[in-house]
């Protein structure tokens, strides 16, 4: 498929600028404020549990993850992955982890705590203490657990329940998981109130609590719009967006006005009939971490006519849950975090679907918003980013008759994705795409 | 058994021949639940009349059907019980309990229910921490397998026979502490790989059986005349899991291990259940606090405000020092199965607190095939020359 020379192939947001930039803003920010004395965390994503209490509390947190992302993109990585090995931990560990240790090894023992020259962005300083968390997979609890051969920074880790999805509706099954968690949260108020020798002010943790809830349901709302035909919106517009509510980045107020402007902008898209690419000929659902090092692998894809229209459980808003009657902050928050996993299981149950909080969605996803195709992108140090894909796949196929192609990579070693071979495997994969629209039909689905 | 085998010889056929007796029962009525991990409170299953039966993986087994539910880059061990289980080996089974021990686990739990069809499946979520609200929230976990079990048994589970399902298992938990005993004697009177196949029968036998097992073998090693012989190095081995002969014969072939820390080995029986009002509160207890898998989060205080980097190792590994005194540990084989993530962060911080102790270790990597046998075999000698 021809394009214009000099037209994007992608048609993105306007809106999504001021969104992507405020994520930065927000990190230099932080570091220029950690930089005059205010205590810095390091801290794991926590899907709206921990954080919301550290920024009514006005704590500056970067994060790991996140940092090694940025490591890899610019390149500096490798040395850091390198001194990991050479401190004893296995390579096949998470390459965000391996990262942070390498790091922080550099920092302590070469640097007496000094941020290394090298780090991209300022670097992560030395944290007052570290917040963990056990959602999603081991290595994120281990791995600030395992930080402590450099640092003597306290670790606390956040609880994070996993319910089968059966036992999910076992009596009384939801509220024990509300009951530990404000517990949970209230110790967790505690421990950080005596770090930073100040207390909470419950009032502003309930308003930080509300816009967090407000913003996700904007958000939320922006990709319910995705559903229309053309979708007005790609993926990769997601993905430059998605941080700010992810991560409560910033003013909070300011976001929820960003996110109404892009949904003002996605709606005016979706009325005037304009889509995201200037012809889409396949709508595709993706899994899970994008390469953030190759986006523009993207561009060429839709090139070809394919629209991401849906994407990455993990960063995606909960389903909007009304919390206005719960008094208590904590337990907003509690309800709100276990929205995030628990917000498909319903449906998951009607459905017999029982892959859990990581599959389920994406049967809801290319259903509802019409994919022909899913492109899954199993990493190999991400095993929790991973595991469930072939299930998905086969759960797609089963339930939808709608394909997959699986592309392999990496969040630290680029090298593994290789954008020309996966570019090389789009052509047949449209053949799959196109046939399978056929069988979907003869079966009577509306797409 | 069928044949009148005894001690060690039963276990060693029971090893090699698992599913033997659980069919044997399954015949008579009885009724054989399935478990991965030995954070399933077996004790709930004895107390109804249900038959627990470890799955384990089979290290000589090719795996081929897992391949369609799983990544290659996951946990060999977990891929390998699946697969096991799609090729049916384990289709006398009446159920299945999962948990939340591990994100692998978790993951496999997930794809084993959906791919298979056993009248019961329960997965239990666990938590990471020992926190008191994380403790009160795994008792009500149990308190839920307990109705679902219920159900499916027509059976209501009393505290007094839970009471006693407790006792015979912390029996059984006692007996083994005592057949551990006796690799303290150098030479050692029983094998590494010996010990493999009777935690294995156990774990693949009723409670009482497995009881009775262990008296006849300890009557039997203690007056045995062909027990290994003296080596050079006493080897603790550490890790996930080591429940495969052919892995324990490498570690044998130049040294004793006269201790194996993993849950094919000793973990699951180096502590007791305590008596608590509410037994369910105990057992909850019990699992997340008392067994020493990576997988939980341990600190040297709860909430602790200030950190310091020897009381951190001291809470996770502090255990090991009486077992290394105690048994006259001369090395450790940190033995991790690749993927393994909880083990995996620990390799550095666990060398750190034996080179504080003065005992030198390695760590080691294989995946669970005879394959990795091979280079295993090298790692291992060369370790045992570098400390003789």
């Amino acid at each position: 498929m021809s394009v214009d020379k000099g037209k994007k192939s992608i048609n993105r947001l306007d809106s999504m600028r001021p969104l992507r930039a405020k994520v930065n803003e927000t990190y230099l920010k932080s570091l220029e404020a950690i930089q005059a004395g205010k205590p810095a965390v390091w801290g794991m994503l926590n899907f709206y549990y921990g954080d919301p209490i550290l920024k009514a509390m006005d704590v500056e947190v970067v994060y790991p993850e996140n940092y090694g992302a940025i490591a890899a993109a610019m390149g500096v990585a490798q040395q850091y992955l390198d001194r990991a090995d050479a401190d004893g931990f296995p390579t096949h560990l998470c390459g965000y982890s391996l990262t942070t240790l390498g790091y922080a090894s550099r920092m302590m023992r070469e640097l007496d705590g000094q941020i290394p020259p090298e780090a991209p962005l300022g670097g992560m300083p030395r944290p007052l203490f570290l917040m963990s968390s056990a959602a999603i997979c081991d290595a994120r609890y281990k791995w600030f657990q395992s930080l402590g051969r450099y640092m003597d920074a306290p670790v606390w880790t956040l609880e994070a329940p996993s319910p089968g999805v059966n036992e999910f509706f076992i009596d009384g099954y939801y509220d024990r998981m509300v009951d530990m968690g404000v517990k949970h949260l209230r110790d967790f108020v505690s421990f950080v109130e005596g770090m930073v020798g100040r207390k909470m002010d419950w009032d502003r943790l309930g308003e930080t609590a509300d816009l967090m809830i407000e913003i996700n349901r904007v958000w939320h709302e922006v990709n319910e719009l995705r559903k229309a035909k053309p979708c007005p919106m790609h993926s990769r517009d997601f993905w430059s967006a998605m941080p700010a509510a992810l991560f409560l980045a910033g003013d909070l107020e300011d976001s929820l006005k960003l996110y109404s402007d892009m949904y003002r902008e996605v709606k005016d898209r979706v009325d005037s009939h304009t889509g995201a690419i200037a012809e889409e000929k396949y709508r595709l659902v993706f899994a899970e971490l994008p390469p953030w090092h190759s986006l523009n692998f993207f561009d060429k894809l839709a090139e070809r006519g394919w629209n991401f229209v849906v994407e990455s459980f993990g960063y995606r808003p909960p389903i909007p849950v009304d919390l206005s009657d719960i008094s208590d902050p904590l337990e907003r928050i509690t309800r709100f975090n276990l929205q995030f996993f628990a917000g498909y299981y319903e449906d998951a149950r009607k459905q017999s679907v029982l892959g859990g909080a990581f599959a389920y969605p994406y049967l809801k996803y290319a259903r509802e918003w019409r994919c022909d195709g899913a492109l899954l992108h199993p990493l190999i140090s991400c095993r929790s980013a991973s595991t469930h894909l072939p299930y998905v796949s086969n759960m797609l196929m089963e339930e939808l008759q709608v394909p997959s192609l699986s592309i392999e990579g990496d969040i630290v070693d680029l090298r593994l994705f290789d954008p020309e071979d996966a570019l090389a495997r789009a052509e047949p994969f449209e053949e799959s795409m196109s046939h399978y629209k056929r069988i979907r039909q003869q079966k009577g689905l509306d797409w | 058994m069928s044949d009148g085998s005894k001690g060690l010889s039963k276990a060693r056929q029971i090893y090699s021949d698992r599913s033997l007796r659980a069919r044997e029962l399954k015949a008579e009525g009885r009724r054989i639940i399935g478990y991965p991990c030995v954070y399933v409170p077996v004790e709930m299953l004895t107390a109804l009349d249900l038959i627990p039966y470890r799955s384990c993986g089979d290290i000589r087994e090719p795996v081929t059907e897992a391949d369609r539910a799983l990544p290659g880059s996951f946990c060999p061990i977990m891929r390998n019980c699946l697969d096991c289980a799609l090729k049916g080996k384990d289709d006398f089974l009446d159920g299945v309990v999962a948990i939340h021990s591990s994100d692998p686990q978790e993951k496999t739990a997930r794809v084993w229910q959906s791919y298979t069809d056993y009248p019961y499946f329960h997965f239990i979520d666990m938590p990471v921490t020992v926190r008191p609200e994380a403790i009160e929230y795994f008792t009500g976990q149990l308190n839920d397998l307990k109705r679902t079990l219920e159900a499916f048994s027509g059976k209501a589970l009393t505290a007094g026979k839970l009471d006693d399902a407790i006792k015979s298992h912390n029996q059984q938990r006692s007996l083994v502490r005592q057949l551990y005993e006796l690799t303290k004697p150098s030479p050692p009177l029983i094998r590494g790989a010996e010990l493999v196949q009777i935690v294995k029968a156990l774990m693949s036998l009723p409670v009482a059986e497995g009881n009775d097992l262990l008296t006849e073998v300890m009557s039997e090693v203690k007056n045995r005349t062909d027990g290994p012989t003296k080596k050079g190095t006493r080897l603790l081995t550490w890790g996930s899991t080591l429940d495969s002969v052919e892995i324990m014969q490498v570690f044998e072939a130049n040294s004793n291990v006269v201790m194996d820390d993993s849950c094919g080995g000793i973990r699951a029986y180096r502590a007791e259940v305590q008596s608590s009002a509410d037994p369910l509160e105990g057992l909850a207890s019990y699992y997340l606090k008392e067994i020493t898998c990576a997988r939980t989060f341990r600190q040297a205080e709860l909430g602790e405000s200030r950190k310091d980097y020897a009381g951190d190792l001291q809470s996770r590994f502090g255990y090991l020092k009486g077992i290394i005194r105690e048994w006259q540990i001369s090395g450790v084989i940190m033995l991790l199965v690749r993927y393994c993530d909880p083990f995996a962060f620990e390799m550095p911080s666990l060398k750190d607190y034996l080179d504080s102790l003065g005992v030198p270790s390695t760590y080691i990597e294989y995946d669970y095939t005879l394959g990795a046998l091979a280079p295993l075999r090298t790692r291992v000698e060369a370790f045992l020359e570098t400390i003789s």
